[in-house]
């Protein structure tokens, strides 16, 4: 068992950040490891479930939670950082609920025993991090702000928390965590965004959801709500939206021509994750960043801001 | 400062999104032309009248089994206060979609009612609005996800004519979680797409554009790497072998 140093941190990527949301992966490992703390991938992880599993009962729990374990044997952390709000509210929901209810411990403890992949059984103690939070909470914005060499001044900037990152406060608060985000006006990614240098705008969609979980099914939604906050960022006078989740993106920037294609040039705005910003604000370069691949193309915009 | 830049938001009419409705048929309301009661005429102003309705076999087995799911467990502390329906990301999009009266329906076993409302039934975005201002912790975003299983066992022909998208989206997930351990997103994309009948959307421009984004930067190949956990096929059996031997509606038309 490969055990972590103190500056080291078991990270969970996802199936979206290993694949199209590399941006992302890439932009938050070259962050955290400015700031000090080495994210290492858990080896041989498994899909969160996205929510599609909840109506499945304690198989729900299951998918997250072999991650906790894999955590906790291969690399022995009991903690887990990952990047995505989806993953995070997977993952945050089983534990939860799973301390506070033996019997869906035991039916998840059940099932591990079958598959008989680890000895142990799934002990409830650790916990999920959100790569926001557990910045903030270890490192905190002053450090953001030390490690700024080229601050973004001028660069007006709308934070997007979306929904799943700080609500709901059921799952998100327990009594043993450190300090987490306000549910209805979080303010973490407010202070990074200053403490780079940015200026951020109020819109009023901050945590509004992107409609991403029926995007398949139903985009119309979607392209509705997105549309909503795009347009809003854009009339508050922002030059990008930041995100800190990958469904977003995939909401906001993937189907983003789609979006104008309907509602107009109001619903035209670049959008980055929030990562690449501090990343290009802690001097790597716009290729690192991986600004390249939003559809949205925030290159033109950085530019115009010279940057 | 703040105070003001708050008074810049769209002053929208509380709750104007929402449509009132009541459980009282149309056909039930009987209003007399003349109408004497006891000696006293009452016709004009009191004579509308609803007809008596008793509900006295009340079936109980039907919120056991709600409440003996994950989702659905806390189905019994609904007060119906409505503060679910009022923050409702979808109810503004969708004006049938209703968190509270579906809750309340769902207490009382209503099925006749719930029927009406099966094409907007799986609209929830879960974007947990309701559970973080719900003041009883009912959790209505995961009650929403018992109200698919309910309308999954007791209309299930509804359910393939009007929600037949959902249902093969919820496959092709299952499929994919379930059977592999890992999501691959293009291919959700695509088989959702060819599943709806869309596929000539995907070699639209946009879509195209997309395509070969993802190809020239090398992220095309990323996903082709993905690959399964090991041994994921022990986890999947034993996921099958749970939900076979579950005996609440949560095992329902799981589709493995």
């Amino acid at each position: 068992m490969d055990k972590l140093s103190e500056n080291q941190a078991a990270y969970y990527p996802g199936c979206a950040l290993l694949t199209i949301d590399r941006a992302y992966n890439n932009s938050s490992k070259l962050v955290s490891k400015k700031m000090g703390i080495e994210l290492i991938e858990i080896p041989d992880y498994n899909c969160c479930g996205i929510g599609e599993m909840k109506s499945k009962g304690a198989a729900s729990m299951y998918m997250p939670l072999r991650n906790m374990m894999l955590a906790k044997n291969r690399l022995g952390s009991k903690n887990l950082v990952m990047a995505c709000s989806v993953c995070y509210h997977e993952f945050r929901r089983s534990i939860i609920r799973v301390r506070e209810n033996r019997n869906e411990l035991s039916a998840v403890n059940a099932i591990f025993k079958e598959t008989g992949e680890f000895e142990d059984e799934y002990e409830p103690d650790g916990d999920a991090r959100h790569i926001l939070e557990f910045l903030y909470n270890e490192k905190g914005a002053d450090e953001v702000r030390r490690n700024t060499v080229n601050p973004l001044k001028g660069l007006k900037v709308a934070p997007y928390y979306g929904c799943l990152y700080s609500r709901p406060s059921m799952y998100t608060f327990t009594d043993k965590k450190p300090q987490m985000d306000n549910s209805e006006r979080p303010r973490f990614m407010h202070e990074f965004l200053e403490a780079i240098g940015a200026e951020t705008v109020f819109y009023g969609n901050e945590v509004q959801c992107c409609g991403g979980r029926n995007l398949v099914q139903d985009e119309e939604t979607s392209f509705a709500l997105c549309s909503q906050t795009i347009s809003k960022a854009k009339k508050a006078g922002a030059d990008v939206i930041a995100l800190i989740c990958p469904k977003c993106a995939g909401a906001l920037d993937v189907n983003q021509p789609k979006i104008v294609e309907k509602f107009g040039k109001d619903s035209e705005l670049p959008i980055v994750y929030l990562t690449q910003l501090m990343a290009l604000a802690f001097g790597f370069s716009k290729k690192e960043a991986e600004f390249g691949d939003m559809i949205s193309d925030p290159l033109k915009a950085l530019k115009e801001k010279g940057f | 400062m703040a105070l003001e830049k708050q008074e810049q938001r769209p002053a929208a009419e509380k709750g104007e999104h929402i449509v009132a409705r009541h459980l009282i048929e149309d056909d039930s309301i009987k209003e007399e032309k003349n109408l004497v009661i006891d000696g006293v005429d009452v016709s004009g102003r009191w004579n509308t009248f609803i007809l008596s309705r008793v509900d006295s076999e009340f079936d109980r087995s039907f919120f056991r089994e709600i409440k003996d799911t994950v989702v659905g467990s806390r189905i019994n502390r609904c007060w119906q206060c409505g503060m679910c329906t009022a923050s409702c990301t979808v109810t503004p999009l969708y004006r049938r979609f209703n968190p509270r009266a579906f809750i309340y329906m769902m207490q009382l076993g209503n099925l006749k009612e719930l029927k009406k409302y099966i094409d907007v039934a799986w609209r929830c975005v879960g974007c947990y609005k309701c559970s973080q201002r719900c003041p009883k912790q009912v959790n209505p975003a995961e009650m929403m996800e018992a109200l698919g299983l309910v309308i999954k066992k007791y209309f299930p022909e509804e359910v393939h004519s009007k929600l037949k998208v959902d249902e093969d989206v919820k496959k092709i997930y299952d499929d994919m979680i379930i059977g592999h351990g890992r999501l691959d997103l293009a291919k959700l994309h695509t088989s959702a797409m060819q599943k709806t009948g869309r596929t000539k959307e995907l070699l639209g421009k946009i879509e195209r554009d997309a395509i070969f984004k993802m190809a020239k930067d090398g992220r095309a190949f990323s996903i082709l790497r993905l690959g399964k956990p090991h041994n994921w096929s022990r986890s999947k059996e034993a996921i099958e072998n749970y939900l076979k031997n579950l005996n609440t509606i949560e095992n329902g038309g799981t589709g493995v």
